[in-house]
């Protein structure tokens, strides 16, 4: 019975890689060749093999840990049916198994950075440390911290990139003219509008934009310079679905239940989401990732007299429509009466905008982000439908689908309202 | 009958949401779901409902507060018992609670009511180089300063027994040294003798100018200085003791502390024996002793090392670490122990000091490493372990000022500190205690106060030994990029190959450049040799350029100097070094 350290082999130019599983535990038996861990690079993953045989004494790795070329991985005890084979390769062991002190001596804790309280300043949210390693000369840091400017935000036209004191100039400039922004915001590079004087043609009066006004519409400027849209227009056959709520309102007079077509529409949401998994996702904040949700939630637009809300009905997958019908009225009376809270508007998965109650035929609505897409609803009308042999007069109703096209490509948009528009056209549908 | 707080209930994600309506006073009537107060979120407006039914008693809340879950809204009179009600208060209180607990525990500020004796909008507390430093910028830019310190003369430990005296001394040291050296080139002197009284008095002469000038200065500036011992009674006052007993109370606006660090005194040592010095007894020049044992291998123990072992002491240096100047690189240090140890009597590294017993025949020293022995005597100790902060000696918590446990006291990179009107700089806000480190940072506390967007914004602090040889260096050590694996090029030049280092029998040197092996821009180096201190300077400015390497090695540096080995140890970095041979590179 002997021990044998297992290092990693020469897995090519690679240091410092991150293990991410760990296959093997305490006591596992092994046989060489079994993979112990699994590391990622940044260009791919791949397993450790084990380079002897015998049962795990030690596991010196854990997820998350970097290794390199040389590190220890595990401790086997080579059992005595394996003895032949280490002793044929008794010669490499000896060798690995040699003390590393330079590469394990520990090293000494660093020393507390001391905790300072920020006092929050202009420029606090400049890194101190990236500020400093940006490619500038001391004086040209004295000067962008005279005018704010986070020099690690700042390119450098100098030689190799090197920032000079017209670089700081222009950034600013570009900060001033895309309104006040420094981050996130693009600059759009137009004309700003013309101020007009409009009382010179007659009168007018000037009435201030509400809170809910002013706040909407910078979300929804935001979101339609920053989101490409499509919209994608279908109509739903929603004759014999009409008739069936029309019953329904009749058999649930008693208990007070309304059923209203964006009741319905709301379960062929949901339906849909879980068909077309991708409709129920937002991107992270880097842009690189999809968040998908594994909960069905969604959010209905209100007129209300102080502007525009969104309140959220959760879990539409799993209510009935009478459980949904009754808090669609009860969170559009809150929403008339003020009292919604943000956490009633929070947390939706998709939105409907319906404008059926008024008229019009198609609208393009805007994607309330983080949504990836909206359902616009317009005022059904009879039409007359050809049906093979002849024109039937039914009952249609427009359906318009605005998505982003960074996550929604364009056939799985035409996907996602047919799929809404079949299960309309026969509610029973949403049964199965 | 009871009382019943209303908070505010959990409102979903937002914190922090302005009032914009309040819709009941004290002594209204209210219901269940009766709207307290409007909200407005980012998203939007909405009404916060009474969670019960009762008499407003007290309302906290106006328009324009901002508030979050859990804050307190009213305080409601009920009738009977409300035990549901009563539940969700105690847990909302309780979220207010652990809201308000902060991470730093900031001492609470004394208040001051007393009278003030003077005035000041800038008051400094130190006069070290950065404190008069952060006085006389202050002062020039318009403010009225008063400059408190302890001693009758301005300077600090620097001036007075600190970084001037010592090279005072030094100069003396290499010029006593170096003249015995001209025998081999057929000049004889005789053995110096040395009047330690008269030493003395040049030393002290030295710094009386400096100090002499800095009182000169203040007094053109209209900085007023008071004497004494200051420490901190308010936020906004000092009580400075003078000398005599006597006390005045300086009232101010903003506050510099520049207090400084003093002699790390170990308890085992001691101190009350005239034979036991520390680094200010040491430049005092009390005697030349015959056996002189110097505890603590850095900078300063090293320096004054240098003093006496060439005014005539046999030196033997301890130094717990496995080497001399812990912070430089190894390759500096090595060739620099060698020179120490043909000259010393005993380098004893990785060797513990654990006893110093005073005796008749000396200083009984007992040691604790391979090398050394057991136990010796010594006329004199040097104990040269370090400095410590003089953060907790100004009771800066009656100020509200976070000391931490060392007696730093920790500072943005503003020099402020938890105290908006109070910053600190220079040795009791951290490493590394040096005079240079603490002039700039006295700049920008002074700049910021006078109203300039101003921060410490430097890359690197130098470090300078000035021992024979010079040992120096700036920014990253190649110990430090090895342990942190940044990927770089290297190139030392030794100065046995430099003309200059030869004819001015300087041939104990070396010089190193560390290159950024990806941009090629300069982010260490290291000198060792005669005038390193002065070399170190370029490669500080390069650092701080972004230099790269095509930058220092075409840049024409006269010959011959001692300059020119940083360009020629760049030009090895590159491959382009004539001066040496190299083996191909690539």
């Amino acid at each position: 019975m002997s021990t044998v350290e297992v290092k990693v082999p020469d897995i090519g130019d690679f240091e410092n890689v991150e293990i991410i599983e760990v296959l093997v535990a305490v006591g596992d038996t092994v046989a060489e060749e079994d993979s112990l861990i699994t590391v990622e690079t940044d260009k791919a993953t791949m397993e450790i093999p084990s380079s002897h045989s015998g049962t795990v004494k030690e596991v010196k790795v854990n997820i998350g840990d970097t290794i390199s070329q040389g590190g220890l991985v595990v401790v086997l005890e080579s059992s005595g049916a394996a003895a032949a084979e280490v002793k044929e390769e008794a010669p490499a062991p000896v060798v690995e198994s040699a003390p590393v002190p330079v590469a394990e001596a520990p090293k000494p804790a660093p020393a507390p950075a001391p905790v300072v309280e920020h006092k929050p300043s202009p420029t606090a949210n400049i890194n101190p440390e990236s500020f400093k390693a940006a490619h500038a000369s001391p004086a040209l840091r004295k000067f962008a911290r005279e005018l704010g400017v986070d020099l690690s935000k700042v390119n450098g036209t100098g030689r190799n990139a090197r920032i000079v004191k017209e670089d700081v100039q222009s950034f600013v400039k570009r900060v001033m003219t895309s309104g006040g922004s420094s981050t996130g915001g693009s600059a759009l590079g137009v004309e700003p509008m013309p101020e007009i004087d409009f009382s010179q043609w007659g009168e007018v009066e000037t009435q201030p934009l509400s809170k809910i006004n002013k706040l909407t519409g910078k979300f929804l400027h935001r979101n339609w310079v920053t989101i490409p849209h499509v919209t994608q227009f279908d109509e739903a056959d929603i004759t014999s679905l009409e008739a069936f709520r029309k019953q329904s309102n009749k058999d649930y007079e008693k208990e007070g239940v309304k059923f209203t077509m964006l009741s319905f529409i709301m379960k062929a949401i949901a339906a849909g989401l879980k068909k077309y998994p991708r409709f129920n996702s937002s991107l992270d904040a880097s842009g690189e990732n999809l968040i998908m949700k594994n909960y069905f939630h969604v959010g209905v637009a209100v007129d209300t007299p102080d502007g525009l809300v969104v309140p959220v009905i959760r879990d539409v997958d799993k209510k009935s429509l009478v459980e949904i019908s009754m808090e669609l009225r009860e969170i559009s009376g809150k929403a008339r009466d003020k009292k919604l809270m943000p956490s009633d508007m929070q947390g939706g998965c998709m939105s409907i905008s319906s404008l059926g109650g008024i008229g019009g035929t198609k609208f393009t609505p805007i994607v309330n982000a983080p949504e990836v897409a909206i359902m616009g609803v317009s005022k059904a009308e009879m039409k007359p439908v050809w049906n093979g042999t002849e024109f039937e007069p039914r009952l249609m109703c427009p359906l318009s689908l605005s998505y982003d096209h960074r996550v929604i490509d364009g056939a799985d948009g035409a996907r996602f309202v047919t799929y809404v528009s079949h299960l309309l056209a026969d509610a029973r549908r949403l049964l199965l | 009958m009871s009382t019943i707080e209303v908070h505010v209930p959990d409102i979903g994600d937002f914190d922090s949401v302005e009032v914009i309506e309040v819709l009941v006073a004290a002594g209204d009537q209210i219901a269940i779901e009766d709207s307290l107060i409007t909200v407005e979120s980012d998203k939007a407006t909405m009404e916060i409902p009474s969670p019960i039914n009762g008499i407003v008693q007290s309302f906290d809340i106006s328009v324009g507060d901002t508030v979050s879950q859990g804050t307190l809204l009213c305080t409601v009179v009920v009738e009977g018992d409300a035990p549901a009600a009563k539940e969700e208060t105690a847990e909302a209180s309780k979220a207010e609670e652990t809201k308000v607990e902060t991470p730093v525990e900031a001492p609470k500020a004394a208040a001051y009511s007393g009278d003030v004796d003077v005035e000041a909008e800038v008051v400094v507390l130190g006069s070290g180089p950065g404190g008069y430093t952060a006085a006389f910028r202050a002062a020039d830019l318009g403010k009225k300063v008063v400059l408190i310190e302890k001693e009758n003369v301005l300077g600090g430990v620097c001036l007075n027994v600190g970084c001037i005296p010592s090279k005072a001394l030094l100069h003396i040291a290499e010029v006593v040294s170096e003249a015995p050296e001209l025998e081999e080139a057929g000049i004889k002197f005789n053995k110096p003798k040395i009047d330690t009284t008269k030493l003395r008095a040049h030393k002290d002469g030295v710094i009386s100018k400096l100090t002499g000038g800095l009182a000169a200065m203040a007094k053109q500036r209209k900085v007023t200085t008071v004497n004494g011992y200051g420490k901190f009674t308010s936020a906004n006052t000092i009580e400075v003791e003078a000398a005599d007993g006597s006390k005045k109370t300086v009232g101010f606006e903003n506050c510099i502390i520049a207090a400084g660090s003093s002699v790390t005194k170990l308890p085992f040592i001691p101190w009350e024996d005239e034979r036991v010095w520390d680094s200010t007894d040491a430049l005092e020049l009390h005697n030349i002793p015959k056996r002189l044992l110097v505890v603590g291998g850095g900078i300063i123990g090293l320096e004054m090392a240098t003093v006496y072992s060439a005014l005539g002491a046999s030196v033997t240096v301890v130094e717990l670490s496995p080497g001399l100047i812990p912070g430089a690189d190894k390759d500096l240090i090595r060739p620099f122990e060698k020179v120490l140890k043909s000259r010393y009597e005993n380098i004893f590294t990785n060797t513990k000091v654990t006893e110093l017993t005073p005796t008749k025949k000396g200083i009984v020293c007992k040691f604790e490493g391979k090398k050394a022995p057991e136990e010796d005597a010594f006329d004199n100790v040097l104990v040269a372990i370090g400095r410590s902060p003089n953060g907790k000696l100004i009771d800066a918590d009656k100020a509200g000022v976070v000391v931490n446990d060392h007696g730093f006291i920790p500072v943005d990179n503003q020099m402020k500190t938890n105290v908006d009107n109070i910053y600190a700089i220079g040795d009791v806000v951290g490493q590394p205690m040096l005079a240079h480190k603490a002039t700039h940072e006295a700049k920008v506390a002074a700049e910021v106060i006078s109203g300039m967007k101003r921060f410490f914004d430097a890359r690197v602090i130098p470090s300078v030994a000035y021992t024979d040889p010079e040992v120096a260096w700036v920014g990253k050590t190649e110990d430090q990029l090895k342990e942190e694996g940044v990927a770089y090029e290297k190139g030392a030049f030794p100065w046995a190959a430099s003309g200059r280092a030869l004819s001015v029998g300087a041939t104990t040197g070396m010089t190193k450049v560390l290159y950024d092996a990806e941009t090629h821009r300069m982010i260490g180096a290291g000198i060792l040799g005669k005038n390193a201190g002065e070399l170190i300077a370029e490669a500080a400015l390069a650092i701080e350029m972004g230099a790269e390497m095509d930058d220092v090695g075409m840049t024409i540096h006269p010959h011959p100097t001692l300059s020119e080995t940083l360009n020629f140890a760049t030009e090895v970095a590159e491959g382009t070094c004539t001066d040496i041979y190299m083996p191909k590179k690539k």
